[in-house]
């Protein structure tokens, strides 16, 4: 297990280390100035010369990656172009309204879509049963901003139910929750028809299986056999699955937070592309990078750790 | 009296909760019954708070350095100018922290403070020696503030008491009651307060005074600030006023019809349809623009160097057409850069909508099956009036591909630091300015070839006028010579005028919003309807 979980890592370094690469190079040849895109039209050239000089953008490309880099095993990931805070703080300001609302976009797809799965296998080939395959295909196809937009029109715009912007009162959890309803809808629900299709395939199998066609046959009830000794195993893959959903929930949360102008790390990364503040790309980029990263490893070391078949594979 | 202590600044991140039994219940409401109908809160309350929507978070809370005019709204208001705008539909200003400010001749300018003006955090009262430092650290070319040109002609700020003072000014400088004093450039920070920050200021706020004082920021979700008790002048109308940073005119829209806000811009293109149909309990404004909209046409390019090709191009482009169909009937056609009701506003451009003529020129200058490149800002607008002008011009023969561009890349097209500024064909810009015809003239000055100038309109006689607009005082001689300068742009050929927008705005009929003639917000001045 330890020499699996040493090669985990290493291949997890590797990862982040060429994802920053790849990075630094898009910024390389991503046009505009990134000093007169900060400074604005009243910026001389020599305010203008300053900051790209502040910024390290005179030294040669892989100058500025080893700056990075060393700067980050330290944890210094630079400062904001204008206003001189250090990047680390601005991103971990940001970063709990990201890990929150991903952890809502989970918890819409894990209640809604493990039951639903359930119901699917339990029910396989009857009505409830292709009703779920259908739901479940649906939610996939559309769009987490599609979502968004017509969540928000619906249930703040026209019903007056929920806000539509913003992240909630600071300081006052009830409130931040329900700012949370809507944009974690947003982002869970494609992963609702996902985890509903995995699950309900794990379960078949799962049923199948000898132990349970003996727990059957020593007269357990169905519902012990299905929570107790099918779900359990069957929801492994989900582990896995939802590693790799995390990303793509980082993704949608962009979305999530520009419609709903939640704040959050997809939101600054955004913001920070436009303005060409670099810095705050490459730090923002790394510690989120970095967190998918380490959530993969860990569902990585779960299931590794489960199943010694994992382990011998890799 | 009651005060507010600076030490009550926050940045506030949302791990600092707190978790009482209300908060429990509405959090166990929200999940346990999603569906169930969940009245949300709006934020403001008892009409005691404000809340409005701003376009971009703040960055630079120095009038020095500041960097957007959201940070212009906020500043006015923590750090008090000598004057400011008055809301309404005329250009006006209005004394904010002066008794009394006299212009005595052409260079001389006396002011005194208000009395009791306290700045925050123990650093005692506001003198004219702090408006000396704020207006002089500005005009200090080795300080490098970008607004060191609204104080080009300023001597110096003599001191001759504790609330007294005079500004000298080298020459007549025509547009400081417009354009200088009304904004921060005339906002007073504290002298000792800002030397002890290092010369500059962030994003905390020191030594504050004005009418409200900034309390919490929570960088990218909101700005509060809360009425200064201890200002005193006309008060602010509102106990607090709640800035949410919206980029994206669509979201904030849904926010104000979801009540979230009080008060919000729109984009041009929701005009038409929120007047046709406003939300309840709201009052939909339309306010003239002093933003300017162009195609512009390099000069230097080597297939647009003959300016009978410009000139054709100017003529295949309806004008009408592009306007109408880019702002769905909201704004209307523009005819220069100066917006109407500033001297220099013109009623028409020198060239018409003559698709014949512009074959014609096509021909003589012997440029038929033309191909150029446009670029635009990514933006609904202008790709709309991008795609009529492509059709414009294919109708005369001349071949347009759309380049599309985010504002990054856009803003450094033209720039003379990139490898493109000669590359660059046709672009379609957006400028704002402030209400003083200098404002929209000094982007096309020969100094600013390769700059801001991407038509690389080069002209001595355009830079003479320019010069002499901004020490001519006579209205109806700075008229002509503005009138003048557009005409020499017509001439050029480089430029196609489009529109100067409009700027819609939308607020609840509970709240009476100070706007500057363009729209533009004044906190201070929103009332309580």
């Amino acid at each position: 297990m330890l020499n699996y979980a040493v090669k985990r890592l290493g291949l997890s370094i590797a990862i982040v280390s060429l994802a920053m690469f790849l990075l630094f190079c898009m910024i390389y040849l991503v046009p505009g100035d990134p000093a007169s895109v900060a400074l604005g039209p009243r910026a001389t050239d020599a305010m203008k010369e300053a900051l790209r000089v502040k910024m390290g953008l005179d030294q040669p490309i892989w100058v500025q990656f080893w700056n990075f880099f060393s700067g980050a095993w330290t944890g210094d990931l630079g400062e904001e172009v204008l206003s001189g805070r250090p990047v680390l703080d601005v991103v971990f300001e940001q970063l709990p309204y990201t890990l929150i609302l991903i952890a809502g976009g989970i918890t819409w797809s894990v209640a809604l879509g493990i039951p639903l799965g359930c119901w699917a296998a339990i029910n396989r080939g009857s009505f409830a049963d292709r009703l779920v395959g259908i739901l479940s295909v649906a939610v996939i196809a559309v769009p987490s901003f599609v979502v968004a937009i017509y969540a928000l029109l619906i249930f703040a715009v026209t019903l007056q139910w929920l806000p539509a912007i913003g992240a909630g009162e600071p300081g006052d959890i009830g409130d931040q929750l329900v700012h949370l309803i809507l944009p974690s809808l947003a982002v869970g629900l494609g992963w609702v028809g996902y985890i509903a299709r995995m699950v309900r395939a794990s379960m078949l199998e799962v049923l199948e299986a000898s132990h349970i066609r003996t727990a059957r046959a020593f007269g357990l009830p169905d519902r012990t056999i299905t929570y107790r000794y099918a779900l359990t195993i069957a929801i492994l893959p989900t582990i896995t699955l939802l590693g790799v959903g995390i990303g793509q929930m980082l993704s949608s949360a962009v979305f999530a937070e520009i419609v709903f102008a939640r704040p959050g790390v997809g939101k600054l990364v955004y913001d920070a592309i436009l303005t060409r503040n670099f810095p705050v790309v490459t730090g923002a980029v790394l510690v989120t990078t970095v967190i998918f990263v380490l959530l993969n490893l860990v569902a990585d070391l779960i299931v590794g750790a489960l199943d010694p078949r994992v382990r011998s594979s890799f | 009296m009651a005060s507010i202590d600076i030490r009550e600044f926050k940045v506030t991140s949302p791990t600092k909760n707190g978790l009482n039994r209300r908060s429990f219940l509405a959090a166990t409401g929200a999940f346990g019954a999603a569906s169930m109908a969940f009245p949300h809160m709006a934020i403001s309350q008892d009409g005691r708070v404000l809340t409005v929507r701003s376009y971009s978070d703040l960055q630079l809370l120095d009038p020095a350095f500041r960097l957007s005019l959201p940070e212009d709204d906020i500043i006015r208001e923590i750090y008090a100018p000598l004057i400011e705008p008055v809301a309404g539909d005329e250009w006006d200003w209005r004394p904010v922290a002066v008794s009394s400010i006299e212009q005595i001749d052409d260079t001389t300018i006396n002011f005194t403070l208000l009395e009791g003006m306290q700045f925050s955090d123990d650093y005692g009262e506001v003198t004219a020696e702090d408006v000396k430092f704020s207006i002089e650290r500005i005009a200090d070319p080795a300080n490098e503030s970008p607004y060191a040109g609204d104080w080009a002609a300023l001597d110096s700020v003599e001191v001759t008491g504790t609330h007294t003072g005079t500004i000298k000014l080298k020459n007549a400088f025509v547009p400081l009651w417009s354009t200088t004093l009304p904004t921060p450039a005339s906002c007073i920070v504290s002298k000792k307060a800002v030397e002890g920050a290092g010369g500059k200021l962030g994003t905390e706020p020191v030594a504050q005074f004005g009418r409200y004082m900034l309390t919490e920021w929570v960088p990218k979700q909101r700005t509060v600030l809360k009425r200064n008790p201890d200002w005193p002048g006309e008060p602010g109308q509102f106990d607090e006023i709640h800035i949410i940073p919206i980029e994206d005119p669509a979201t904030a829209e849904r926010g104000f019809e979801a009540g979230d806000l009080d008060y919000t811009w729109t984009s041009v293109s929701s005009l038409p349809r929120l007047k046709e149909n406003p939300p309840v309990g709201s009052v939909v404004l339309e306010k003239p623009s002093l933003a300017y909209v162009w195609l512009g046409i390099n000069q230097d390019n080597e297939a647009l160097q003959d300016p009978r090709i410009r000139r054709a191009i100017q003529h295949a482009i309806d004008r009408e057409i592009v306007v109408d169909a880019a702002y769905f009937g909201a704004a209307s056609v523009g005819n220069g850069i100066v917006a109407p009701g500033l001297p220099g506003s013109r009623d028409s451009v020198t060239y018409d909508y003559d698709p014949d003529k512009a074959r014609a020129l096509l021909a003589e200058a012997g440029a038929e099956g033309l191909s150029v490149t446009l670029d635009i800002l990514n933006q609904t607008e202008r790709l709309t009036a991008a795609q009529v002008i492509q059709a414009n011009l294919a109708d005369v023969g001349i071949t347009c591909e759309i380049k599309q561009n985010d504002s990054g890349t856009f803003w450094s097209l033209g720039s003379k630091e990139g490898d493109y500024f000669m590359d660059l064909q046709l672009v379609l810009s957006r400028f704002s300015m402030q209400p003083d015809p200098s404002w929209a003239t000094v982007w096309f000055t020969p100094e600013q070839v390769g700059v801001w100038n991407w038509e690389r309109f080069n002209s001595a006689e355009y830079k003479a006028l320019h010069d002499e607009g901004l020490v001519t005082s006579d209205p109806a001689e700075r008229d002509r010579i503005y009138k003048e300068m557009q005409r020499l742009m017509d001439e050029s050929g480089s430029y196609v005028f489009l529109t100067h927008e409009v700027i819609g705005a939308i607020h609840k009929d509970d709240v009476e919003p100070g706007l500057k003639p363009n729209g533009e917000s004044l906190f201070a001045q929103f009332k309580p309807a």
